[in-house]
């Protein structure tokens, strides 16, 4: 009789056990089914709004070179079609790349804070946030999103230190992950003298890659030991049809310091600030603004000369800044900014500012943070800035709950 | 023998009602499934409609572009599980003042026997205008007509 009582028992827990192991095990399958679904769906949105930034240029469509604040949100280069992005309007996007740079109460977006000699800090003010990108979108508060435009084409540039007497630099070219063989290397080369400093040198010539998408390129009669010579170096490469650029300049620390460009507006206007060094001494320099044609053919938009100067920045002696004002080329350009110690000349150094991403090959991050987030969809677009090959990445993670019921 | 009755009395009430509360158990779930997933499947089509008329309008926007008029065809599917689904948008002004000179229209899709309805925004210019029309999944040409007018005003429609 009790054996019986338990078997009713047992059996009745067995039931009502696998009956819930059931249900669970049903329900988890159909909460996966939908968040399979929600997956695709945010796959889908990611890639309609990855076509809807790339395909249209925003409102106003010169918003990147006019320092308008868009009413509309797109990166598409107005003079062009397809997948051809402004230069102009990815230099506005507000960089989610470094630290921000703060200088004298403005904070500037960190494009590039003098990697290999290259420097972009825009003033915030002039910058598209990622806020007012979102609303402009329609996506704030319901998608996260993160914009990545990187070069597709990579050119590394380094200096040969085995080099004593003289500058070799060894140029890498990288495909997707692999090397671009027999890739046509076309290069501007602006060098100074600490002893002539007031002179920009200029050397254009062509090389190629061989088998492993390597060159190495000599220049016997600049000699860049002790800081007695510097340089900006800007390479073009192309393969296949595809361009890449690549830069490298010899952004010396002197004794008295280096110069640190921060662009202050989209009308051209450029702080060159003093970084003091160990001396007090003032820091000469030269300033070259160069227009990049489409074939890589420079024309120099000569910004200051330093026979009408003296310019110097003296931070010690309250002239910690300087200000010059370019005039925007439609097609973008360079600026190659040479510096000096005032007390003998014989310490020196170059940096240069693009104006425009795409110029050097700067890559730009713009967006939120994607951490920490369920499910990412990411898309890819392969896209073109002035003739450039990038690569443009957006990743898309929904903002809402995915709260599941049963 | 009193045990053998209260065990009885007990197990066939609940075995019974396994028999009614399994299936309805099966088929909340199930019905939760098949409503997330057209819901799902309606707001994929409403947003997929509401980036193209907003890639659309931005063909048409440059003042570049002359007085013309676009057709655009729209690769939504006709039916979501069997059910066809219809829609309009309306056109309405925006109140953040960073947004003060866009306009947004909200698309409405209604999937047709369920009554399963999906919403979708998108930011447009203020040179855009609405014209009354309705989005109809199953018609053969279903489609987006956006009409440039002299002064760059876009009125947008759906069409087919």
């Amino acid at each position: 009789m009790t054996g019986s009582t338990i078997d009713h028992l047992i059996s009745l827990t067995v039931f009502i056990g696998a009956l819930l192991v059931f249900i669970s095990l049903f329900n988890q399958t159909l909460q996966t089914a939908i968040l399979y679904q929600r997956q695709r769906y945010l796959a889908t949105k990611c890639n309609d709004l990855l076509d809807n930034i790339m395909l249209n240029p925003g409102i106003p469509s010169d918003w990147g070179e006019s320092g308008n604040v868009p009413i509309g949100f797109g990166l598409q280069d107005p003079k062009f079609t397809h997948y051809a992005l402004s230069p102009f309007s990815l230099m506005r996007l507000l960089s989610f790349a470094g630290n921000r740079a703060y200088y004298n109460g403005t904070w500037y977006s960190n494009v590039s804070w003098g990697v290999n000699g290259g420097y972009l800090f825009l003033s915030e003010s002039e910058c598209v946030s990622y806020d007012l990108a979102s609303k402009l979108l329609g996506t704030k508060g319901t998608y996260g999103f993160r914009l990545t435009i990187m070069p597709t084409v990579n050119v590394t540039i380094v200096e040969d230190q085995s080099a004593a007497d003289h500058l070799r630099l060894n140029i890498t070219v990288l495909g997707q992950n692999s090397p671009l063989a027999g890739a046509s290397i076309k290069y501007l080369l602006y060098w100074i003298s600490a002893y002539i400093p007031t002179f920009v040198n200029f050397t254009t010539g062509m090389a190629s890659t061989d088998a492993l998408g390597f060159a190495s390129l000599e220049f016997h009669n600049i000699n860049v030991s002790q800081n007695k010579m510097a340089y900006v170096f800007i390479a073009r490469v192309s393969a296949g049809g595809l361009y890449g650029v690549g830069y490298l300049a010899r952004n010396a620390v002197t004794n008295a310091g280096t110069i640190v460009p921060y662009v202050e507006n989209s009308n051209g206007t450029i702080l060159l600030v003093h970084n003091p060094g160990d001396s007090n001494a003032a820091l000469h320099f030269n300033a070259s603004f160069y227009v990049l044609s489409s074939n890589f053919q420079t024309s120099n938009g000569g910004v200051l000369n330093i026979t009408s100067g003296p310019w110097l920045v003296n931070y010690g002696e309250g002239k910690p800044s300087f200000v010059l004002q370019i005039q925007p080329p439609n097609n973008g350009g360079f600026l190659v900014l040479s510096y000096w110690k005032e007390d003998g000349g014989n310490e020196c150094g170059m940096v240069v500012v693009p104006w425009g991403i795409g110029i050097i090959g700067l890559s730009i991050i713009f967006g939120g943070d994607s951490a920490g987030q369920g499910w990412v969809a990411t898309d890819i677009r392969q896209v073109a800035v002035r003739g450039i090959a990038y690569q443009a990445r957006l990743a898309l993670w929904s903002l809402e709950s995915y709260g599941m019921m049963g | 023998m009193a045990h053998i009755t209260i065990e009885y009395i007990i197990m066939i009430p609940v075995l019974i009602l396994q028999i009614f509360l399994f299936p309805l158990w099966a088929s909340w779930l199930m019905n939760i499934w098949v409503d997330s997933r057209r819901t799902l499947a309606l707001q994929e089509a409403a947003s997929h409609i509401g980036s193209s008329i907003q890639q659309v309008y931005f063909v048409l926007n440059p003042a570049t572009v002359a007085a013309q008029t676009l057709t655009q065809k729209l690769n939504v599917p006709p039916f979501i599980e069997n059910y066809k689904y219809a829609g309009n948008a309306t056109l309405k002004s925006i109140l953040d003042p960073e947004l003060v000179s866009n306009k947004v229209l909200e698309i409405t899709l209604k999937l047709e026997d369920v009554g399963t309805i999906a919403k979708a925004t998108v930011i447009l210019g203020s040179n855009v205008a609405w014209r009354e029309s309705t989005f109809v999944s199953s018609a053969r040409a279903s489609c987006i007509i956006a009409e440039k007018l002299a002064n760059g005003t876009i009125c947008l429609s759906f069409g087919g």
